[in-house]
């Protein structure tokens, strides 16, 4: 009977998500609908005023440089993918990023918006974040050397005429030394097209060969990892990479935690704002815009394979948390069972922590923290992690489940001449299991989510993947929607497979007892 | 043979075993009674420790099994024990909760623990439910399936605590039918019980619990018939009479017609006699004498003879001469005169309560 009202609920649960899905799409049309109403910008002298909305990339440049100039606009942190689709919906009035990145947006096809003739009045200095802890000795000199030389050879000037103001995209061909002295990890981010960001899917970018030239002048093996801007120079100050080249501005906070190299370049800081007429007119047919979508988000530079390798990260932390952190809940409640004062205080202490922090703060403490110097992928962190929040979930359902067994039972086993291990096993844990095996599937689903926020440490998961095709293609529409799909499907697949766990530990689901497997039976008469 | 010497059992704040001493031979089946909290259930569980006794010794043939060396797991594979609240394994069925213990703990094969299980199943006259749930059977069943999962494991001593304290009372005869059939097996056996009938049919020997001690120990004729000690003879008078004192006007009625209920029960009252010792009772307190005194001091006596089946009731009362007779509610007295077969009332001003009222209710027509 219960069974059946929850299964009900899980029904309407998916019906009452279609229709939250829905209204969302038609608020975001109601959304564009209204932001036709809002006033057109044509110059800075519209943005200095209370009901303009401007947003900024997060901790970086353009946020100081907003609050100089435009003092009662309100601020909205964002990330330039983000920002350039809230401008073209109109959820904000303009947003304020390196110019030429705003330039390159227009000219690969974000339509909807429009950039200002004028620019900011600081110019944003780029220069290169180096960490404080990294095991290359005087490092901060090395680059400073190294970019004296670019410079003085005129190397760095051609560098950035090619990538930014050509946008010659071809990546030259760079060897690096067959016999490293140094091994060079370099923290950048993936999403800022033309510096470093995936072309082909492969790191490509302005960044991306200074950082292989760095490491050849260093005579140094050269490592990437990818990083989400807020996570990056935490990573620095942690030692997690010897440098930054992420087309990084040069901020006061930022100059505090880290020192920097000389500037690379400076450039100014453009304005995009909302292009009415191009929002009014719209572009051919829907259903070609969709083929279009299509084709640029999943087929063009074989982007799917983005999503593919999301994918299989996404599994693999997924079903290595699962797995050990049910043998980690039903470990600890073992260990705690038999009320052993210690490892009871112990457990409460440790589940009380990890379950009331945010784990995207739990995942930053451990990375960046605890296994701060060590050298320890993203992947395993995130697994340990992950593992430690369902691990404590599995030893709440156990410690739920194993006490709604009654006494009794322990007493009839006992009578029986069972031992406390053998009765555990062989009649409480029966009867407590189908109790939260319901709850566990949840638990499971629950965690297959939460793995998103595995980006902040340098993880390429799904959705990760999907910020990243995000970031080239500026659309929000079809890599969201594409992951959350996949999203679903992965969640409906473990589901699956923990319904199938479930048939197999009740026998009332069907199933003929073991112990009579084999057995002769002969009718009752 | 079990011995039982100087047994102690203590919890914070009660001491419901104070000194038990006992010598429980082969073939005995021994009926423990006595009032409730007077430790009953605590000496089974002692006997098969599931409570660990804070002093003195139990042997087990010549095993110590109060010795902390001692193998716990093979003492109670040995002595088998049926709960009050049977404690059947609900996720088994009836044939699983019977094959279990025989599979883990005796290591039989399957196919003989099946053997065994459905023979016990057809002792116990439940072969057709082998394969239903515990949740799907009436209690009387649920502990007809209990003792055969006790059963199975060929103990050489069988406690029933309570077996028969958690049923319906339609349910209780086959119960108590299976288990006067294994009484008569040559079993050895312990049985914890409040139906005092049962335990003299059934049993060959009683203990008389009270005041933490096995306080008199004999045959069934001696304890019920010709009980030699104090307690036991007020015990056993409690048995066979109903008393209850009623000194207010508003006195709890509900209350004192479930006590009525409990006696009645005891002495496999049927219904009939039930209902007409009620009205009887309502029409004389409630009807007549109550409207009369102010402040009533009324004692109610009824026994109940099995035999003939016939009740009688006395009520005497405290105050001025009262015959109900010349009561004004002549409706009641009307009642009251044809329910009951004899009808007296009598004043002996010698007596504490001076007025009498006696009334013996006839055996209900069958």
């Amino acid at each position: 009977m219960i069974c059946e009202n929850r299964c009900r609920c899980g029904y309407t649960g998916k019906i009452a998500g279609i229709l939250l899905v829905v209204s969302l799409l038609m608020m975001g049309g109601l959304m564009t609908v209204h932001a036709s109403d809002a006033k057109t910008i044509t110059s800075k002298a519209d943005l200095n005023s209370e009901d303009i909305r401007i947003g900024v990339g997060e901790g970086g440049f353009a946020e100081q440089t907003v609050e100089h100039e435009f003092p009662k606009a309100q601020r909205l942190y964002m990330s330039h993918i983000d920002g350039l689709q809230a401008v073209a919906q109109g959820k904000i009035d303009a947003f304020v990023f390196e110019r030429n990145q705003l330039e390159y947006a227009i000219a690969t096809g974000r339509t909807g918006v429009r950039l200002l003739d004028e620019n900011m009045e600081e110019e944003n200095h780029i220069a290169v974040g180096i960490s404080p802890v990294s095991k290359i000795d005087h490092l901060e000199d090395k680059l400073n050397a190294f970019i004296d030389e670019l410079k003085a050879d005129g190397t760095l000037d051609e560098m950035h005429k090619r990538w930014v103001i050509k946008k010659d995209e071809s990546f030259p061909d760079y060897s690096l030394p067959e016999h490293p002295e140094y091994h060079l990890t370099v923290g950048t981010t993936g999403i800022v097209p033309l510096f470093n960001y995936y072309k082909d899917n492969q790191l490509s970018g302005y960044d991306i060969e200074l950082a292989y030239r760095f490491a050849r002048w260093l005579n140094a093996d050269l490592e990437f990892k990818v990083y989400d801007f807020k996570g990056i120079v935490p990573a620095a100050v942690s030692g997690d990479v010897d440098c930054i080249m992420a087309e990084l501005n040069v901020t006061p906070e930022r100059k505090e935690s880290i020192p920097f190299s000389q500037d690379l370049f400076v450039e100014k800081v453009g304005i995009m704002v909302r292009d009415e007429s191009a929002a009014a007119a719209g572009d051919g047919s829907f259903l070609d815009s969709i083929k279009e979508s299509f084709d640029k988000n999943f087929i063009r530079e074989e982007r799917w394979r983005m999503f593919l390798d999301g994918i299989l990260t996404t599994l693999l932390i997924t079903v290595l948390s699962i797995v050990f952190g049910t043998l980690l809940g039903f470990a600890v409640f073992m260990l705690c069972r038999n009320g052993n004062p210690v490892a009871n205080a112990i457990t409460g202490v440790l589940n009380w922590l990890i379950r009331g922090m945010p784990l995207v703060v739990l995942l930053m403490i451990l990375y960046y923290i605890i296994f701060g110097g060590m050298d320890i992928s993203g992947v395993t962190v995130s697994v340990f992690a992950f593992t430690l929040t369902f691990g404590g979930a599995v030893y709440g359902l156990l410690k739920i489940g194993v006490g709604a067994v009654e006494a009794g039972q322990y007493e009839a086993a006992y009578a029986l001449g069972y031992s406390r291990g053998r009765t555990f096993f062989r009649i409480i844990l029966p009867q407590a299991l189908p109790h939260v095996i319901e709850a566990y599937q949840g638990e499971v689903v629950t965690l297959v989510k939460a793995t998103a926020i595995v980006g902040y440490i340098a993880v390429q998961d799904l959705t990760k993947a999907g910020d990243i095709v995000r970031g080239r293609t500026y659309e929000a529409f079809f890599p969201l929607i594409a992951i959350t799909i996949i999203y679903f499907v992965l969640e409906g697949m473990l589901g699956f497979l923990v319904s199938r766990i479930r048939i197999r530990i009740s026998s009332r689901l069907g199933r003929k007892e073991k112990i009579l497997k084999g057995v002769r039976l002969h009718d009752p008469d | 043979m079990i011995r039982i010497e100087h047994l102690q059992k203590t919890y914070p704040g009660v001491t419901p075993l104070v000194d038990v001493n006992a010598t429980i031979d082969d073939g005995n089946v021994i009926a423990v009674i006595g009032p409730s909290g007077t430790g009953k259930s605590t000496l089974l569980r002692c006997i098969n420790l599931l409570e660990r006794p804070s002093g003195g010794d139990i042997w087990l043939d010549e095993t110590k099994i109060t010795d902390p060396k001692c193998d716990m797991e093979s003492v109670r594979r040995r002595i088998g024990m049926v709960f009050q609240s049977f404690n059947l394994f609900p996720h088994l069925t009836v044939i699983g909760n019977i094959m279990l213990a025989q599979v883990d703990i005796l290591k039989r094969s399957r196919q003989e623990a099946y053997d065994r299980g459905m023979e016990l199943l057809q002792m116990v006259g439940l072969s057709k439910k082998a394969y239903s749930y515990p949740e799907e059977l009436s209690g009387g069943q649920k502990q007809r399936i209990a003792i055969a999962r006790t059963l199975a494991m060929d103990p050489d001593v069988l406690l029933l605590d309570e077996p028969t304290s958690a049923l319906d009372p339609t349910m209780v005869g086959e119960v108590q039918a299976v288990i006067s059939e294994l009484a008569k097996s040559g079993r050895t056996m312990m049985i914890v019980t409040h139906e005092m009938e049962f335990a003299r049919a059934v049993a060959n020997r009683v203990f008389y619990m009270d005041e933490g001690v096995i306080y008199e120990d004999g045959t069934p004729e001696e304890i019920f018939e010709d009980p030699k000690k104090e307690l036991t003879r007020r015990f056993v008078r409690k048995l066979k009479v109903f008393e209850a004192v009623i000194e207010k006007r508003r006195h709890d009625f509900v209350e004192f017609g479930a006590q009525l209920d409990r006696y009645l029960q005891k002495n496999d009252a049927p219904p009939a006699v039930k209902y007409r010792i009620r009205l009887a009772i309502e029409e004389l307190v409630q009807q007549i004498l109550l409207p009369h005194y102010k402040e009533p001091f009324i004692r109610i006596r009824a026994a109940y003879e099995k035999q003939n089946r016939t009740c009688s009731l006395v009520v005497t009362y405290k105050g001025e001469p009262f015959d109900i007779g010349d009561t004004d509610n002549t409706l009641s007295l009307s009642i009251l005169q044809s329910t009951s077969a004899e009808l007296k009332y009598a004043f002996d001003e010698k007596e504490e309560e001076p007025n009498r009222v006696e009334i013996l209710l006839g055996a209900p027509k069958v």
